[in-house]
């Protein structure tokens, strides 16, 4: 098989390459609970699926993660969105992308996917209210030709959710 | 390079390839660095105590990272408080090797060497070495009832060090003293070196006779020798 869907972009650094590697062994030893990664031969996309905790507003639902990764990673955080259908959420936007400041500019390298996947499960987890952004539909059209959330200038302004 | 074959079920998943299996005990991962999570090479440590390769911190802090932040708690790193750590491996590889394309990445901060320990005073100096030597082979050689041969060393020592009279006549007398009691006391050898005080002897119970025949010889002879002196001081 060839990982005709990463054609596009990059190759992974040989560096990127050994920390995925890693990492995915960490992942099949230890996997963040709630979380499965669906097996593909594809090192720099990952497909995970996600299952909202009990006792939360999103509870048995389960919703699908692509995480992309850059050449450069760890340097350079990975592109994390959820697949259609995306959960209602207020920082989550129906295209998928997620407003969540790990991803962006509070990204470390020190951080993991998993530790990405536990913020997201932590964000989804502390919702109150099934909603989407007040303003997806705007920030959705402004997408349309398929840019990265990464492109984003993202505000992060609520600390709640 | 994307794809290296991970189609397999999750459960036996085995490393692919071996430019990543690595060791993957996990004592190796106390030394793994926090960015590239493979053996540190050219290991610094931040004050906050994350351990990481010189390359991979150095490119986080000026090429990738708005802040100068330890990528793992997010304290102030400063790159001249960083301690770079010397192990006894040589690096088996060309340290290029963890090169960065397009990147040059400097040679990593030198250790902060504190000024080398300053010698122990004179006094210590003379002293401890005997005392150190006597120890050992009391010590050592106490099981096999052989205390007279550390004394006979220690005396000899002596002798060598300070030929005087006073001190050869002394060790005389010490090792009849050690001779009979040395065997229940092998710190004994310890207060040789005090150079004839008479607490010397003060260890040696059960031989209260002895012991102040010792202590008054010891201080006719220090009488005499006071004598010697004020006489060579006259003339």
């Amino acid at each position: 098989m060839t990982s005709s869907s990463a054609s596009s972009r990059k190759n992974l650094s040989k560096i990127a390459c050994n920390r995925l590697q890693k990492e995915l062994v960490e992942w099949q030893v230890n996997p963040p609970t709630g979380f499965n990664h669906k097996v593909s031969d594809n090192l720099q996309r990952w497909v995970i699926e996600v299952t909202g905790a009990p006792g939360t507003l999103y509870t048995n639902e389960t919703y699908q993660l692509q995480v992309d990764f850059p050449e450069n990673y760890p340097m350079e955080a990975p592109q994390v969105i959820f697949l259609n259908p995306a959960p209602m959420h207020p920082h989550i936007y129906s295209n998928g992308h997620i407003c969540l400041d790990i991803l962006y500019d509070s990204w470390s390298p020190a951080m993991t996917v998993s530790s990405i996947c536990i913020s997201i499960l932590s964000m989804l987890s502390s919702s109150t209210v099934k909603q989407r952004p007040e303003d997806n539909d705007r920030y959705v059209r402004n997408c349309r030709n398929g840019r990265s959330p990464k492109e984003t200038r993202w505000w992060f302004h609520d600390d709640k959710v | 390079m994307a794809s290296n074959g991970f189609g397999k079920s999750t459960t036996s998943f085995s490393p692919p390839s071996p430019s990543c299996s690595g060791n993957n005990n996990n004592d190796a991962g106390d030394f793994e660095c926090n960015i590239c999570f493979d053996l540190a090479q050219d290991p610094v440590i931040t004050l906050c105590g994350h351990l990481f390769c010189w390359p991979c911190l150095y490119r986080w802090l000026h090429h990738h990272s708005h802040s100068q932040e330890c990528p793992v708690c997010k304290a102030l790193v400063q790159e001249e408080k960083l301690v770079p750590l010397y192990g006894r491996g040589k690096n088996q590889s060309d340290p290029r090797t963890k090169s960065y394309p397009g990147m040059e990445i400097p040679h990593r901060p030198s250790g902060q060497r504190p000024q080398t320990a300053p010698p122990p005073p004179p006094n210590a100096a003379g002293a401890n070495p005997f005392g150190n030597i006597g120890f050992g082979l009391m010590g050592g050689f106490i099981p096999m009832a052989t205390a007279s041969f550390g004394n006979f060393t220690l005396s000899t020592a002596f002798g060598g060090l300070i030929p005087s009279l006073f001190n050869i006549q002394f060790h005389g007398f010490q090792g009849a003293n050690v001779y009979g009691s040395t065997a229940g006391y092998p710190f004994g050898s310890n207060t040789f070196h005090g150079g004839g005080n008479s607490h010397d002897f003060s260890q040696g119970t059960g031989q209260v006779q002895r012991q102040e025949d010792n202590v008054l010889k010891n201080l006719l002879l220090l009488i005499g020798f006071l004598v010697l002196l004020t006489v060579i001081f006259l003339c």
